[in-house]
Protein backbone atom coordinates (compact mmCIF):
# COMPACT_ATOMS: atom_id res chain seq x y z
CA UNK A 1 0.00 0.00 0.00
CA UNK A 2 0.84 3.43 -0.66
CA UNK A 3 3.17 4.97 2.21
CA UNK A 4 2.82 2.40 4.87
CA UNK A 5 6.69 0.84 5.37
CA UNK A 6 7.01 -3.02 5.79
CA UNK A 7 10.10 -4.22 7.51
CA UNK A 8 12.19 -7.61 7.81
CA UNK A 9 14.11 -8.38 10.09
CA UNK A 10 16.61 -10.94 9.99
CA UNK A 11 19.43 -12.86 10.46
CA UNK A 12 22.70 -11.76 7.83
CA UNK A 13 23.97 -15.13 6.91
CA UNK A 14 24.17 -16.73 3.64
CA UNK A 15 20.99 -18.52 4.19
CA UNK A 16 18.73 -16.03 4.75
CA UNK A 17 19.85 -13.97 1.28
CA UNK A 18 16.83 -15.55 -0.36
CA UNK A 19 14.04 -14.53 2.17
CA UNK A 20 15.21 -11.08 1.63
CA UNK A 21 15.31 -11.28 -2.01
CA UNK A 22 11.62 -12.96 -2.03
CA UNK A 23 10.88 -9.55 0.59
CA UNK A 24 11.78 -7.29 -1.78
CA UNK A 25 10.76 -8.58 -4.71
CA UNK A 26 7.29 -8.54 -3.26
CA UNK A 27 7.57 -4.52 -2.40
CA UNK A 28 8.50 -4.73 -6.60
CA UNK A 29 5.59 -5.67 -7.79
CA UNK A 30 3.33 -3.63 -5.16
CA UNK A 31 5.08 -0.63 -6.90
CA UNK A 32 4.23 -2.68 -9.91
CA UNK A 33 8.20 -2.06 -11.06
CA UNK A 34 9.14 -3.52 -14.30
CA UNK A 35 11.31 -6.79 -14.85
CA UNK A 36 14.77 -4.95 -15.52
CA UNK A 37 14.25 -2.53 -12.35
CA UNK A 38 13.10 -5.56 -10.24
CA UNK A 39 16.26 -7.40 -11.06
CA UNK A 40 18.07 -4.30 -10.51
CA UNK A 41 16.59 -4.19 -7.06
CA UNK A 42 17.55 -7.40 -6.27
CA UNK A 43 20.86 -7.02 -7.07
CA UNK A 44 21.20 -4.20 -5.01
CA UNK A 45 19.76 -5.50 -2.15
CA UNK A 46 22.37 -8.50 -2.31
CA UNK A 47 25.35 -6.62 -2.83
CA UNK A 48 24.51 -4.72 0.45
CA UNK A 49 23.85 -7.86 2.53
CA UNK A 50 27.04 -9.48 1.05
CA UNK A 51 28.88 -6.75 1.81
CA UNK A 52 26.91 -6.73 5.75
CA UNK A 53 27.33 -10.68 6.39
CA UNK A 54 31.25 -10.22 5.44
CA UNK A 55 32.40 -7.65 6.52
CA UNK A 56 29.76 -5.28 8.79
CA UNK A 57 29.63 -8.70 11.18
CA UNK A 58 32.45 -11.11 12.50
CA UNK A 59 32.26 -14.33 11.07
CA UNK A 60 31.15 -16.31 14.10
CA UNK A 61 29.02 -13.91 15.29
CA UNK A 62 26.47 -13.12 12.71
CA UNK A 63 24.24 -9.77 13.48
CA UNK A 64 20.95 -9.03 12.42
CA UNK A 65 19.66 -6.72 9.14
CA UNK A 66 16.57 -4.70 8.96
CA UNK A 67 15.10 -4.25 5.38
CA UNK A 68 12.68 -1.56 5.03
CA UNK A 69 10.58 -0.81 1.93
CA UNK A 70 8.07 2.13 1.29
CA UNK A 71 6.05 3.17 -2.10
CA UNK A 72 6.25 6.97 -2.12
CA UNK A 73 4.19 6.79 -5.73
CA UNK A 74 3.24 4.06 -7.63
CA UNK A 75 6.37 3.07 -9.52
CA UNK A 76 8.68 3.92 -7.18
CA UNK A 77 10.39 2.21 -4.08
CA UNK A 78 12.25 3.37 -1.49
CA UNK A 79 14.44 1.26 0.40
CA UNK A 80 16.02 1.21 4.13
CA UNK A 81 18.98 -1.16 5.02
CA UNK A 82 20.16 -1.13 8.55
CA UNK A 83 22.80 -2.86 10.14
CA UNK A 84 24.92 -2.70 13.83
CA UNK A 85 28.08 -3.80 12.88
CA UNK A 86 31.35 -2.22 12.06
CA UNK A 87 31.18 1.43 10.29
CA UNK A 88 31.03 1.27 6.70
CA UNK A 89 30.32 4.02 4.17
CA UNK A 90 30.02 2.30 0.54
CA UNK A 91 29.93 6.04 -0.35
CA UNK A 92 33.39 6.69 0.73
CA UNK A 93 34.59 3.12 -0.84
CA UNK A 94 37.23 3.65 -3.50
CA UNK A 95 36.02 3.18 -7.07
CA UNK A 96 37.83 0.14 -8.60
CA UNK A 97 40.20 1.20 -11.57
CA UNK A 98 38.10 -0.14 -14.23
CA UNK A 99 40.63 0.46 -17.07
CA UNK A 100 42.99 -2.17 -15.79
CA UNK A 101 43.21 -5.28 -18.58
CA UNK A 102 42.06 -9.07 -17.39
CA UNK A 103 44.77 -9.97 -16.04
CA UNK A 104 45.05 -7.21 -13.87
CA UNK A 105 41.49 -6.60 -12.39
CA UNK A 106 41.33 -7.93 -9.23
CA UNK A 107 38.70 -10.34 -8.45
CA UNK A 108 36.07 -8.53 -6.34
CA UNK A 109 35.25 -5.21 -5.26
CA UNK A 110 32.72 -4.24 -8.48
CA UNK A 111 29.56 -4.77 -5.64
CA UNK A 112 29.84 -1.35 -4.47
CA UNK A 113 30.53 -0.02 -7.89
CA UNK A 114 26.86 -1.91 -9.21
CA UNK A 115 25.20 -0.34 -5.95
CA UNK A 116 26.55 3.45 -6.74
CA UNK A 117 25.83 3.11 -10.60
CA UNK A 118 22.08 1.57 -10.22
CA UNK A 119 20.73 2.79 -6.70
CA UNK A 120 18.60 6.43 -7.08
CA UNK A 121 19.32 8.97 -4.09
CA UNK A 122 22.09 6.44 -2.67
CA UNK A 123 22.70 8.00 0.70
CA UNK A 124 24.90 6.29 3.93
CA UNK A 125 23.94 7.47 7.61
CA UNK A 126 25.71 6.45 10.89
CA UNK A 127 23.58 6.87 13.49
CA UNK A 128 23.69 5.46 17.45
CA UNK A 129 25.89 2.12 16.36
CA UNK A 130 23.73 1.59 13.10
CA UNK A 131 24.53 1.48 9.57
CA UNK A 132 21.63 3.44 7.49
CA UNK A 133 21.44 3.00 4.19
CA UNK A 134 18.98 4.23 1.64
CA UNK A 135 17.98 4.63 -1.62
CA UNK A 136 15.12 4.07 -4.22
CA UNK A 137 14.48 2.79 -7.28
CA UNK A 138 12.21 3.97 -9.87
CA UNK A 139 10.10 2.66 -13.21
CA UNK A 140 11.59 5.49 -14.63
CA UNK A 141 15.35 4.76 -13.73
CA UNK B 1 20.66 -22.01 -12.13
CA UNK B 2 21.48 -24.59 -14.35
CA UNK B 3 24.42 -25.21 -16.21
CA UNK B 4 24.40 -27.60 -19.35
CA UNK B 5 27.31 -28.71 -21.17
CA UNK B 6 27.33 -29.38 -25.03
CA UNK B 7 29.83 -29.91 -28.23
CA UNK B 8 29.01 -27.39 -30.78
CA UNK B 9 31.41 -27.68 -33.76
CA UNK B 10 33.73 -29.09 -31.67
CA UNK B 11 33.89 -26.80 -28.46
CA UNK B 12 32.37 -27.05 -25.59
CA UNK B 13 29.49 -24.47 -24.76
CA UNK B 14 28.24 -23.62 -21.62
CA UNK B 15 24.63 -23.07 -21.42
CA UNK B 16 23.49 -20.86 -18.29
CA UNK B 17 19.89 -20.58 -17.13
CA UNK B 18 18.54 -18.68 -14.62
CA UNK B 19 20.14 -16.97 -11.44
CA UNK B 20 23.96 -16.48 -10.73
CA UNK B 21 24.19 -15.43 -7.11
CA UNK B 22 25.98 -15.10 -3.87
CA UNK B 23 24.65 -18.44 -3.44
CA UNK B 24 25.38 -20.11 -6.23
CA UNK B 25 28.09 -19.16 -8.26
CA UNK B 26 30.61 -20.78 -6.94
CA UNK B 27 28.77 -23.51 -8.95
CA UNK B 28 29.27 -21.88 -12.63
CA UNK B 29 33.54 -21.41 -11.37
CA UNK B 30 33.56 -25.28 -10.71
CA UNK B 31 31.76 -26.50 -13.90
CA UNK B 32 34.24 -24.21 -16.01
CA UNK B 33 37.15 -25.82 -13.13
CA UNK B 34 36.21 -29.30 -14.17
CA UNK B 35 36.53 -28.17 -18.09
CA UNK B 36 39.89 -26.73 -17.63
CA UNK B 37 41.33 -29.84 -15.03
CA UNK B 38 39.99 -32.50 -18.37
CA UNK B 39 42.43 -30.08 -20.90
CA UNK B 40 39.35 -27.41 -22.47
CA UNK B 41 40.98 -24.20 -22.67
CA UNK B 42 38.27 -22.94 -24.79
CA UNK B 43 35.15 -21.86 -23.66
CA UNK B 44 32.06 -20.58 -25.10
CA UNK B 45 29.40 -19.38 -22.00
CA UNK B 46 25.67 -18.59 -23.71
CA UNK B 47 23.98 -16.53 -21.79
CA UNK B 48 20.88 -16.21 -23.57
CA UNK B 49 18.51 -17.30 -20.23
CA UNK B 50 20.58 -16.04 -17.52
CA UNK B 51 18.25 -13.80 -16.02
CA UNK B 52 20.56 -11.99 -13.25
CA UNK B 53 23.90 -12.08 -12.07
CA UNK B 54 25.68 -9.96 -8.91
CA UNK B 55 29.27 -9.29 -8.67
CA UNK B 56 29.82 -12.62 -7.05
CA UNK B 57 28.87 -14.15 -10.37
CA UNK B 58 30.95 -11.53 -12.25
CA UNK B 59 33.75 -12.81 -9.85
CA UNK B 60 33.94 -15.95 -10.97
CA UNK B 61 33.66 -14.83 -14.76
CA UNK B 62 37.03 -13.28 -14.06
CA UNK B 63 38.90 -15.99 -12.25
CA UNK B 64 37.40 -18.26 -14.92
CA UNK B 65 38.79 -15.69 -17.41
CA UNK B 66 41.97 -15.56 -15.89
CA UNK B 67 42.63 -18.49 -15.82
CA UNK B 68 42.42 -19.70 -19.32
CA UNK B 69 44.03 -16.66 -20.46
CA UNK B 70 46.62 -17.96 -18.89
CA UNK B 71 46.48 -20.95 -20.73
CA UNK B 72 46.50 -19.43 -23.73
CA UNK B 73 42.91 -20.43 -24.13
CA UNK B 74 39.83 -18.79 -24.63
CA UNK B 75 36.77 -17.45 -22.79
CA UNK B 76 33.96 -16.36 -24.54
CA UNK B 77 30.24 -14.94 -23.45
CA UNK B 78 27.61 -14.79 -25.66
CA UNK B 79 23.73 -13.44 -26.10
CA UNK B 80 23.53 -11.14 -22.86
CA UNK B 81 19.83 -9.70 -22.08
CA UNK B 82 18.51 -7.15 -20.06
CA UNK B 83 19.94 -6.89 -16.56
CA UNK B 84 22.89 -9.22 -17.28
CA UNK B 85 23.81 -7.14 -20.42
CA UNK B 86 23.62 -3.63 -17.95
CA UNK B 87 25.88 -5.28 -15.48
CA UNK B 88 28.68 -6.59 -17.54
CA UNK B 89 28.40 -3.02 -19.01
CA UNK B 90 28.36 -0.77 -15.89
CA UNK B 91 31.48 -3.07 -14.80
CA UNK B 92 33.64 -2.96 -17.70
CA UNK B 93 33.82 -6.45 -18.06
CA UNK B 94 32.57 -6.28 -22.03
CA UNK B 95 35.59 -4.28 -23.18
CA UNK B 96 38.28 -7.04 -21.26
CA UNK B 97 35.84 -10.42 -21.85
CA UNK B 98 34.84 -9.31 -25.90
CA UNK B 99 30.74 -10.46 -25.94
CA UNK B 100 29.24 -11.81 -28.97
CA UNK B 101 25.59 -11.07 -30.11
CA UNK B 102 25.19 -14.63 -30.89
CA UNK B 103 26.23 -18.04 -30.15
CA UNK B 104 27.43 -18.46 -34.37
CA UNK B 105 29.66 -15.74 -34.02
CA UNK B 106 31.39 -17.11 -30.24
CA UNK B 107 31.59 -20.45 -32.10
CA UNK B 108 33.93 -18.96 -34.76
CA UNK B 109 35.70 -16.66 -33.15
CA UNK B 110 36.22 -12.41 -32.81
Amino acid sequence: MLGIPKSLTLVAKPQTLGLITEFVRAGAREANLPELQTGQLELLIEEIFVNIYRYSYPEQAPGSITVTYTIPNAGELSVEVKDQGIEFNPLAAPAPDLTLSLEQRPIGGLGILLLKTLAGSLSYRREQGWNRLRFGISANS
Amino acid sequence: MTIERSNVDGKVVLHVTGRMDADNAVLFERECESCIAEGITSLVVDLVDLKYVSSMGLRSFVVIGQKLREKGGDFRICRLTGLVRQVFEITRLNQVLPLHDSLESALVGR
